[in-house]
């Protein structure tokens, strides 16, 4: 597994930052997914914050996965932490932008070693008003315990 | 709207959760992770082939309750944690309630308890929502 001295090195970094565009199909697809029609009005459905926070701040969950060296670790979800100052809208152009802002190892006797990252993503309208702030925290249970680095 | 702390929240109910929208929302959300879409790599996790819904359903699931109770754009934050995941072929009820009622920025804003479980009372979602709701004037 990586060492604790270059996980936590991925503290402070930033995403490239980017735009993203919910598309009328894309929430009726991903509403009717979630077993209700698209809210009226054109309103998005606040569950798009985790894909449009994840796609819209230019990274992907591969890349996630990649920079935590997850190949080898079984990934598990802690928590998500999604605030809505406004909702979101289709055909709305979102500026987001963010990046890893916390990094824990931690091991228990006769558990995995587990490295947990916290992501923290910004959501603003065309306007730069703030629309969304989006957090979550992933667990990487590292499956050796070697280090290799 | 008139809201009262204890009060529950009408739940909302997925009957069969099903394997088809997990595809959908993988390729939406540009995931090539295996667990939605292919029972081998489900199999070796120990799930016996059955398929692993995206959390983020889970959490629209709780949203769909929350929307349908105060409205398409009530839903000001959400924090949830997920201690069991949902898989296909499993049914869900999310359910809430009201804990505390408060004025916040000119809106009266609910805080509510809020889970996803199965019918033998497993818990797949816990967490805790903040929701606009809108007092009937006098």
């Amino acid at each position: 597994m990586p060492s604790e001295q270059s996980m936590a090195a991925l503290v402070g970094h930033r995403f490239p930052g980017g735009t993203y565009r919910i598309e009328h199909w894309e929430n009726v697809l991903f509403s009717e997914a979630t077993g209700i029609a698209a809210p009226p009005d054109g309103i998005a459905h606040p569950a798009h914050l985790f894909h449009v926070a994840i796609n819209g701040v230019g990274t992907s969950i591969t890349e996630l996965f990649e920079l935590a060296e997850s190949q080898g670790t079984s990934v598990s979800i802690d928590y998500y932490d999604w605030q809505l100052h406004q909702p979101l809208h289709e055909d709305l152009t979102y500026v987001l932008t963010g990046g890893i802002t916390d990094f824990e190892r931690s091991a228990r006797e006769g558990s995995p070693t587990r490295d947990s990252f916290t992501y923290r993503i910004q959501i603003a309208d065309p306007t730069g008003d703030r629309v969304a702030d989006v957090a979550f925290r992933w667990h990487h249970w590292r499956l050796t315990d070697e280090v290799n680095r | 709207m008139n809201v009262e702390v204890g009060e529950a929240i009408p739940p909302f109910r997925i009957e069969q959760v099903r394997p088809e929208p997990m595809r959908t929302v993988a390729a939406i959300f540009r995931d090539p992770t295996p667990i939605h879409w292919d029972r081998e790599s489900t199999r070796a996790l120990g799930f016996d082939g059955r398929l692993l819904n995206q959390t983020p359903v889970n959490v629209g699931y709780v949203l769909n309750m929350l929307m349908t109770w105060a409205g398409p754009a009530s839903v000001r934050r959400i924090k949830a944690e997920f201690p069991q995941p949902v898989l296909d072929g499993d049914s869900v009820t999310a359910r809430g309630r009201v804990v505390a009622v408060a004025d916040n920025d000119g809106e009266t804003v609910a805080e509510c308890d809020v889970w996803l479980e199965r019918d033998d009372s497993v818990h797949h979602l816990v967490g805790r929502a903040w929701v606009a709701v809108h007092h009937d004037q006098p």
